[in-house]
């Protein structure tokens, strides 16, 4: 289908961007990859688009001693190819990798991914398990956020009308953290079907395990120690955590999870 | 409304007026007759109008032309006398890599952007690089097959430079990106899980109870009152309310989604222990989809003047609606729904007239339908 009719605003600045948007039904867009099928499929029929794929400075990335700072703007490919730093001994790089297909990933952007708040979504759950800050710029200045608090539920988030996501800060993780994600996809490029991201950062004393894909916020399980001891076999955390869940799902979600403790205790990287 | 833009398409200048919601791949085929870009499902998934700009592959169908102001943008036409496309056109013909040749030019231009980007692709990743662009006559077997040919032939390079959107220098970023000290970053701490206890025999059941900072006595009053409900519940309208029989709707949204129900409910209050029961059925505009539910909601003294207010739910959804009723996502929408229920309860019961704007808008789900059943 085609999309219903709407204005279109490119924009050069943040500051520019915060302007258009204040006008009622006003949506930003970047890369379009999310909203371009809702768009298409006339879900969604916003007024006014205010394009933000060429605004300079939210395409880039600030370092900061221990912080890194990605611009909304970046694109999937920009982090997949490394043209932007990685925060990470190469996590995100990999996860970029596997984001969708790569003509998506060359217009998709991380603000994007995580302002449309897929559960299925990369970033979404990966950003949690890291423990990440968003940045939000709006018409009463600005303000940072944990995921947690940012992501309200399916294509809910903690934006208000006329905010922007301006880019999303990361810590420093060393090779002495231990990482692992795992996804379900019944094809490559597809949405997940489940999700498990496991972070060991003995540096930072911090311990964080995170079930995604499961149409609400990403689940930061409470007591990770249970798990990472052996106390708690995969199967016993999904079934604490996602009750809720039929069985078929569950035993994806345990095997995800498993899989992303292997990967982060040495296992194969994919 | 109408815009003009002006970018390269295969080596020329094109200015054209234009409508800002024409993608790029509908302004190649109608406003330039280049037909060779097709369009298969048009939502980004199948992979048929894959072209490149600026030297990378792109979704034509999920770029609109407007944003393409000053981009280079090269369609299979434009590759006519490239090389590169003449070895993967020669190889697709002799590996047999297309039967109707729908997907065939967005395959050509995947596979471009492969040779040049991935020289030493094994057949693993060639089909992990394919997986983006849907064949179904081939079997994919000819396609990988004619592609491995080409990138033995290789190494190959694309004759675009790929003008990546240039990332702006610190500088530039400081002012937007610096906000907040950086020493107040910390990892935040994780979540605790939610408490949910669904139960999914037959219809599917919710738990929830919410505290709400005002008088039992008085949350009890504008529960009874189901036009106080309404203006309570966030997206809620009543329309009649005839003895126990209440007419009204539901404009229920999830992120960019927006539908309406209207529908009718049977509420049944007992005063004597402050608990009530509504039962109610609702359909969307044109009917096609359809929630029956019930609520029984008990409200008790809390501490501190508060009061603690329970509802059980059980609901059914039929309809092209059903297929999005994934329990975990209702269970989440419904603490947020109650949440803001409580919280808009609370003011009313303080005697504050204005209602707290609805932050929770963007949470409705669609399928929350059933919370109003036959408002």
């Amino acid at each position: 289908m085609k999309p219903a009719p709407f204005a279109y605003q490119a924009v050069p600045s943040a500051k520019d961007a915060r302007a258009y948007l204040a006008s009622p039904d006003a949506k930003a867009i970047a890369g379009g990859q999310s909203l371009g099928p809702m768009l298409n499929l006339r879900l969604a029929r916003p007024a006014l688009l205010v394009d933000i794929a060429r605004t300079r400075d939210l395409r880039g990335v600030l370092e900061d001693g221990d912080v890194v700072t990605y611009g909304a703007a970046v694109t999937h490919a920009d982090i997949e190819d490394g043209r932007v730093p990685d925060a990470t001994p190469g996590w995100l790089r990999n996860a970029a990798r596997h984001i969708a297909y790569r003509a998506v990933r060359n217009r998709g952007t991380i603000g994007g991914s995580l302002a449309h708040a897929d559960p299925a979504a990369d970033w979404v759950n990966i950003m949690t398990a890291l423990g990440a800050m968003v940045l939000i710029s709006g018409p009463h200045g600005d303000r940072s956020i944990s995921m947690e608090q940012f992501i309200l539920g399916p294509y809910a988030t903690a934006l208000a009308a006329g905010e922007l996501i301006s880019g999303v800060r990361v810590l420093r993780r060393s090779a002495k953290a231990q990482w692992g994600y795992a996804k379900f996809c019944r094809k490559e490029g597809d949405f997940a079907q489940a999700s498990a991201a496991v972070l060991i950062d003995p540096e930072r004393g911090e311990q964080r395990i995170v079930l995604g894909a499961i149409e609400r916020a990403p689940a930061c399980i409470p007591d990770p120690e249970a798990f990472l001891s052996g106390r708690l076999s995969a199967d016993d955390v999904v079934a604490q955590i996602l009750p809720e869940r039929d069985e078929a799902s569950r035993a994806l979600h345990a095997a995800m999870l498993e899989q992303a403790h292997a990967m982060a205790f040495g296992g194969a990287v994919k | 409304m109408t815009q003009s833009t002006t970018l390269t398409v295969n080596g020329a200048r094109v200015s054209e007026t234009i409508e800002p919601r024409t993608h790029l791949a509908d302004f190649l085929r109608e406003k330039l007759n280049l037909t060779a870009t097709h369009i298969g499902c048009e939502h980004g998934v199948c992979g048929a109008c894959t072209i490149l700009v600026d030297g990378q592959p792109v979704r034509s169908c999920l770029t609109y032309a407007v944003s393409c102001e000053g981009a280079e943008v090269v369609t299979i036409e434009g590759l006519e006398h490239d090389p590169l496309m003449a070895k993967l056109r020669e190889a697709f013909s002799r590996h047999h890599g297309l039967q109707c040749g729908y997907c065939t030019p967005g395959m050509l231009a995947t596979a471009y952007d492969l040779a040049t980007r991935i020289p030493d692709a094994d057949e693993a990743r060639v089909r992990l690089e394919l997986a983006g662009n849907l064949c179904r006559c081939t079997g994919y077997a000819g396609i990988v097959a004619a592609i491995l040919d080409v990138l033995a032939q290789g190494p190959h390079v694309s004759a675009f430079t790929s003008q990546w959107r240039e990332c702006a220098e610190p500088g530039a970023l400081a002012p937007v990106l610096s906000h907040g000290a950086t020493t107040t970053v910390q990892s935040a701490p994780a979540l605790l899980p939610s408490s949910d206890s669904v139960d999914l025999t037959g219809g599917t059941k919710i738990t929830r109870s919410v505290t709400i900072h005002a008088d039992a006595d008085l949350v009890w009053k504008i529960l009874s009152d189901p036009w106080q409900v309404a203006k309570c519940f966030p997206g809620a309208a009543v329309s009649q309310v005839s003895g126990n029989r209440v007419d009204g709707a539901l404009t229920v949204s999830a992120g960019p989604i927006r539908t309406s129900f209207a529908g009718r409910a049977e509420v049944l209050y007992d005063a004597a222990t402050r608990t009530g029961e509504i039962r109610g059925i609702g359909d969307d505009r044109g009917g096609r989809s359809r929630a029956q539910g019930m609520m029984v909601f008990a409200v008790a003294p809390a501490a501190e003047g508060a009061s603690q207010l329970t509802v059980d739910i059980t609901y059914k959804l039929t309809g092209p609606l059903a297929q999005f009723g994934r329990p975990a996502i209702i269970s989440a929408i419904t603490s947020g729904l109650l949440a803001e229920f409580a919280r808009n309860v609370a003011i009313l019961a303080a005697g504050k007239e204005k209602l707290k704007t609805s932050l929770m808008r963007q949470v409705w789900y669609t399928l929350t339908a059933f919370l109003q059943p036959r408002r």
